[in-house]
């Protein structure tokens, strides 16, 4: 034995030691490890056992036969797709359409009222913005049952009351508040500097707009426009008392089958529910990401 | 920030122009219908007795003061947003809390978890109205496979209330645990680590570190909720109808039934007026407390 041996003995017993450390530790973090997947499987399925059944329900109920409707115990069956086939003779399909395209004109009609706002606020200082600002915003903070007299009132004086005009006017109105305030806060993202050294090298009002605005809220008027669509599209409130027949929307059907003589077609009800869910979903899915962004800014904002 | 757009000359104009359509479209179908209310709720107006409004001296305000059943909405509306706002806030801040471990596929699982806050309230009260129905529900269904008691859940006051609570829990939970999960992961990594090495238990770290940095999104969260459960409606018009009696007869579905099936549209606006009264004091409690968290979060 050298003293290079020694000095390395005394070195091996070291790592050693070391080693056997690291071992311990090692274990004790791979039995963390695997609590912790334990842990995480408990929450996962306790997550999915609160959130899915209703969705799960709905959709069993709406391909499950009729003649076995009630018969709870028959939780497997060949499923029978009558009722989406039926849908569209059995007159639920305008509901839906109305509901579609009321949603679809009025989330529009809020995204290009809205974002002309939110940049006029974002990027121009003028007297009385605060004001209006606040003016715009103001409504977030009566809940919609304030309106609901004077609304129905005015569109009965109008004319307009079981038209699709109607449900447009209202949607564009409701939802203005919020989607300024969310394209708001996505316009503070673009660079002031951008738009200001624009106007400074002479480009008109308009190309700045279009060239320098529009492209860089892209996402910003995404957003707005789809949580828009989702308010207009899930709202029951006005849509009840503004519309009666020829222009009811799909939460005013649903609606008719939870009274009166249709209460008892399950499975039809079952299919509307699924139906009205579909469009949502696919958004959730799709936009997931500016979705989360504007519904904390909209909720937050109150 | 004071940008003066002297280059853009009478540009400046025009973008001024632009805030105009939202700014009148506003004012038109949010606050002028706002403040008529208020206006008619200081007069008689039945639409089918009477031709115009008419000025009666205050008497809607004297007929609240009297109106047991408009008592009964209220103290029913307050029963289900305290009860419904605590659920919600217990259930959502578990589900963050769980979020934030990271477990696998956790954005999915956000996802899914939202889903319910999304889709139309209507279709959540029919999902849940027929969960708990007799003939087709599977919530009486396992009871009765349990040898539980067998209820009639819709048609029984204190059930059809428990129903509604377990909607609007599922409904809403999940804007909870968005609100939480968000100032959760703003909690910065290292501030576990440190406690884990002195060696503070799963409880200790929750009460020490993590609580003391969400109890005022927590206060937000729970003030949004109670504000928005106490006008609850769209469930309550699906599952209950109000009913069975005036047991749901929340103070939206007071108000509705006043204004569109008694026709009584003053008074119907004088009660708004004053649920309008109630929440702005609730309002600006719930404000300061807003502020103060967005202070502090600088978010």
């Amino acid at each position: 034995m050298d003293v290079r041996s020694l000095v390395s003995g005394e070195t091996e017993g070291d790592a050693g030691a070391r080693a056997l450390r690291a071992s311990t530790g090692a274990r004790r973090r791979s039995a963390l490890a695997v609590r912790r997947a334990r842990w995480h499987l408990a929450g996962i399925v306790a997550l999915l056992a609160w959130t899915l059944p209703p969705f799960l329900y709905l959709v069993m109920l709406s391909i499950k036969p009729e003649r076995i409707l009630i018969d709870r115990s028959a939780l497997f069956f060949v499923p029978t797709f009558e009722r989406y086939r039926d849908f569209v003779a059995s007159g639920l399909a305008a509901p839906i359409w109305t509901s579609l395209v009321t949603s679809t004109l009025g989330g529009l009609g809020t995204v290009v009222l809205a974002g002309l706002a939110a940049m006029t606020f974002r990027f121009l200082d003028f007297k009385a913005k605060t004001v209006l600002f606040l003016l715009i915003l103001l409504p977030r903070m009566f809940p919609p049952v304030t309106t609901l007299i004077p609304i129905q009132l005015t569109l009965k004086a109008l004319g307009l009351i079981d038209t699709k005009t109607a449900l447009v006017i209202l949607f564009i109105g409701f939802e203005i508040p919020l989607a300024t305030w969310i394209l708001h806060t996505f316009f503070a993202d673009v660079p002031r500097e951008l738009a200001e050294s624009a106007a400074l090298d002479g480009a008109s009002l308009p190309a700045i707009v279009t060239k320098i605005l529009l492209p860089l809220a892209g996402p910003g008027l995404l957003a707005a426009f789809i949580l828009s669509f989702i308010f207009n599209w899930n709202e029951f409130l006005f849509p009840l008392i503004v519309t009666s027949f020829n222009a009811r929307t799909g939460s005013v059907a649903i609606m008719s089958f939870t009274a009166g003589y249709k209460k008892l077609q399950w499975g039809a009800l079952a299919t509307l529910g699924v139906i009205m869910t579909i469009p949502v979903v696919l958004f959730v899915l799709a936009f997931r990401q500016s979705l989360v962004r504007g519904f904390t800014a909209g909720a937050l904002k109150g | 920030m004071g940008m003066k757009w002297a280059a853009l000359g009478s540009g400046r104009f025009y973008f001024w122009i632009m805030a105009m359509p939202a700014v009148l479209y506003v004012a038109a179908w949010r606050l002028a219908p706002a403040v008529y209310t208020l206006w008619l709720g200081l007069h008689q107006y039945n639409i089918v007795y009477d031709a115009a409004p008419r000025w009666n001296h205050l008497a809607n305000f004297l007929q609240i003061l009297r109106d047991g059943a408009l008592r009964q909405s209220l103290g029913l509306s307050a029963q289900f947003a305290v009860i419904a706002m605590t659920a919600e806030v217990l259930i959502g801040l578990a589900a963050a809390l769980f979020l934030d471990t990271d477990p696998p596929g956790r954005n999915l699982l956000l996802g899914v978890f939202l889903m319910p806050m999304i889709m139309a309230p209507v279709v959540v009260g029919t999902a849940w109205g027929t969960l708990f129905d007799r003939t087709v529900g599977y919530i009486p269904y396992v009871l009765r496979l349990l040898h539980g008691p067998q209820l009639q859940w819709m048609a029984t006051p204190g059930t059809a209330m428990f129903a509604l609570l377990v909607a609007d829990a599922w409904e809403w939970a999940p804007l909870v645990t968005l609100l939480l999960f968000a100032s959760l992961q703003a909690i910065p990594r290292e501030h576990f680590e440190a406690a884990r090495v002195d060696g503070a238990s799963g409880w200790q770290l929750f009460r020490r570190i993590i609580l003391p940095q969400i109890t005022g999104m927590v206060l937000v969260a729970a003030g949004l909720r109670l504000m928005d459960a106490f006008l609850e409606l769209d469930k309550v018009f699906v599952m209950t109808g109000g009913g069975p009696g005036s047991s749901t007869q929340f103070v939206s579905m007071f108000i509705y039934k006043q204004a569109f099936q008694f026709y009584e549209l003053g008074y119907a606006s004088a009660v708004i007026t004053v649920l309008l009264a109630v929440l702005a004091v609730a309002y600006w409690f719930y404000l300061r407390s807003y502020y103060r968290t967005l202070e502090a979060a600088n978010l």
